[in-house]
């Protein structure tokens, strides 16, 4: 539907930090200003804003209209479930350009876990948290989207989630503990080697070995310290616009050839997953989709970014996209890899493992820049992208 | 102190069942189909007005993960702990915790069964141990 009839023209993002000078709010502005800046436009043209919805996005259109002066927006969306938004809030903005609601329409993430809760933790503790008012206190767990059924027990954040999806993924497909490591160990570590390559990466400096990978603490079995993402301050933004109208604006736009969001039972984002088979992420025919209407096969794709709290993530989305067959990825990103040179290098800017973490949108700039030949770890030629969420909320971009 | 759970009109059968150390789950009364957690409508059949059944206890380890960083401070001396998906001799599966059982035990597809915790006055959580004397046949609860 959205093949080619619109474009990224423009990408902005902030320094990642643990912990940066200033709110969501004026990180949010700056990578805004800096993706208007990026596409030569101005504030003024904006008339329309995709967002990732609240609790997860905490800057509002409101609080953007006012700080930036923008004339008047007339088209503005939100997405829920987090990591779910991804490839829905470019599906947003592409129908309401190509249905004519807007001309110019900017999707952006900020964060400040510095100043708000920290995502590993689920009690809000951390720098900038109100702190606990009675620590003796017994916790009532509300009833919404089931999480009274698993705080209790202890499931309270994503790593230990995503652990018991990598440990099914054990089960079925019969890894031995060496196996399971040293599939989520490559990944990390081809992760890392691509951060230390690009400044904006907050692990640029850290180099990480198998000893470093193997000697860090269990967090949750089967997941070390390193198989989880970064916790940051940060903010990402993009433009998105007409074909014809991005043509004019600069030579080298990024297409989108395709841009999915999908649900069904027991699949959002950090749910309980008591039905159907757990390492099911999404339902294969949202991949389907993804590619029949990119036009575009898995051969085609030069290059893919995944979305990353945990590495498990990518590992099972090189299945799940089809790209490895099920139950192969773990001997795949062993044998074959995902770095520099391999048929599918991913991540190329050191993903959330080792970049920052900016549910996913930090992903979707770097295959921007790939497809324009400016990335650190630029895959030669890259002409197909495909940026993914392992909830099936994904997009192909061409250059 | 402890982390409980709230309850609403739709979820309190299941913690009073538990409270009288019965486990139990939503089923139709029409088309007899069973799931869990509760919802307002049979999700196969669409009939209102679902009813609960008990269940005999018995499950299998479905996946596991032994918690080793408490990410509350709730479970800050609790770790570690073992979390579970338990697949329910009856088809449904819940999320839980393995008691009594060294997390080096612990293997997907083991038989479990429930026992009854109170964590808090007047609340009680199924959890589930490994039915060591069984060796996966499903006995009474």
């Amino acid at each position: 539907m959205t093949r080619r009839q619109v474009a990224i023209v423009g990408i902005g993002q902030t320094a990642y930090g643990k912990a940066l000078p200033g709110t969501a709010w004026d990180l949010a502005l700056e990578a805004i200003l800096g993706a208007l800046a990026d596409a030569g436009l101005e504030p003024a043209d904006v008339d329309g804003i995709c967002r990732f919805a609240p609790p997860f996005e905490p800057v509002s259109e409101p609080q953007l209209v006012r700080a930036l002066g923008l004339p008047e927006l007339r088209f503005f969306a939100e997405s829920p479930l987090g990591g779910e938004a991804l490839g829905a809030v470019l599906a947003h903005a592409a129908a309401a350009v190509t249905a004519g609601l807007a001309s110019t329409v900017v999707v952006y993430r900020a964060l400040s876990q510095s100043r708000g809760g920290r995502f590993g933790r689920a009690d809000g503790r951390g720098p900038g948290s109100a702190g606990v008012p009675d620590p003796g206190a017994d916790v009532v767990v509300p009833e919404e989207d089931n999480r009274s059924f698993a705080w209790p027990y202890g499931l309270m954040s994503p790593g230990q989630l995503f652990a018991l999806w990598a440990r099914r993924y054990a089960i079925v497909h019969g890894l031995t503990d060496e196996d399971l490591t040293r599939a989520l160990g490559s990944i990390a570590i081809t992760q890392r080697a691509y951060a230390r390559a690009n400044p904006n990466a907050m692990m640029r400096d850290r180099n990480m070995d198998w000893d470093d990978y193997r000697g860090a603490r269990m967090i949750s079995e089967p997941l070390r310290l390193f198989d989880l993402c970064l916790e940051n301050d940060g903010a990402c933004a993009y433009v998105v616009t007409s074909a014809g109208r991005a043509r004019r604006l600069r030579d080298d736009p990024v297409y989108v050839l395709s841009a999915t969001q999908t649900l069904s039972p027991y699949r959002e984002p950090m749910g309980i997953y008591v039905t159907g088979e757990l390492l099911e992420l999404f339902p294969p025919a949202t991949a389907e989709r993804l590619f029949a209407e990119a036009g575009v096969g898995r051969a085609d794709i030069d290059v893919a970014e995944f979305y990353d709290a945990t590495s498990y993530m990518p590992l099972r989305s090189l299945e799940s996209y089809g790209f490895v067959p099920d139950g192969q990825a773990w001997r795949y990103v062993t044998e074959t890899g995902t770095g520099p040179g391999s048929p599918l290098p991913v991540n190329t800017h050191g993903g959330h493992l080792s970049e920052a973490y900016l549910h996913g949108m930090n992903g979707v700039l770097e295959a921007v820049r790939q497809l324009r030949g400016t990335a650190c770890n630029q895959v030669p030629g890259a002409e197909v992208a495909l940026v993914g969420a392992p909830a099936g909320s994904a997009m192909i971009l061409a250059r | 102190m402890a982390v409980i759970p709230g309850m609403t009109e739709l979820t309190a059968p299941y913690w009073e069942a538990a409270r009288e150390k019965r486990l139990v789950v939503q089923e139709c009364l029409s088309c007899r189909r069973q799931w869990h957690p509760p919802l307002p409508r049979c999700p196969h059949c669409h009939a209102a007005g679902p009813g609960w059944r008990q269940v005999s206890g018995d499950g299998t380890i479905y996946t596991y993960t032994v918690v080793r960083h408490p990410t509350h401070y709730a479970f800050a001396g609790k770790v570690p702990y073992i979390l579970a998906i338990v697949e329910l001799a009856e088809g449904p599966r819940l999320v839980t915790a393995i008691t009594g059982a060294a997390p080096e035990e612990i293997r997907g597809g083991q038989p479990v069964r429930a026992v009854f915790r109170e964590v808090a006055d007047g609340v009680t959580l199924p959890y589930f141990e490994l039915a060591r004397d069984q060796g996966g046949n499903h006995g009474t609860a």
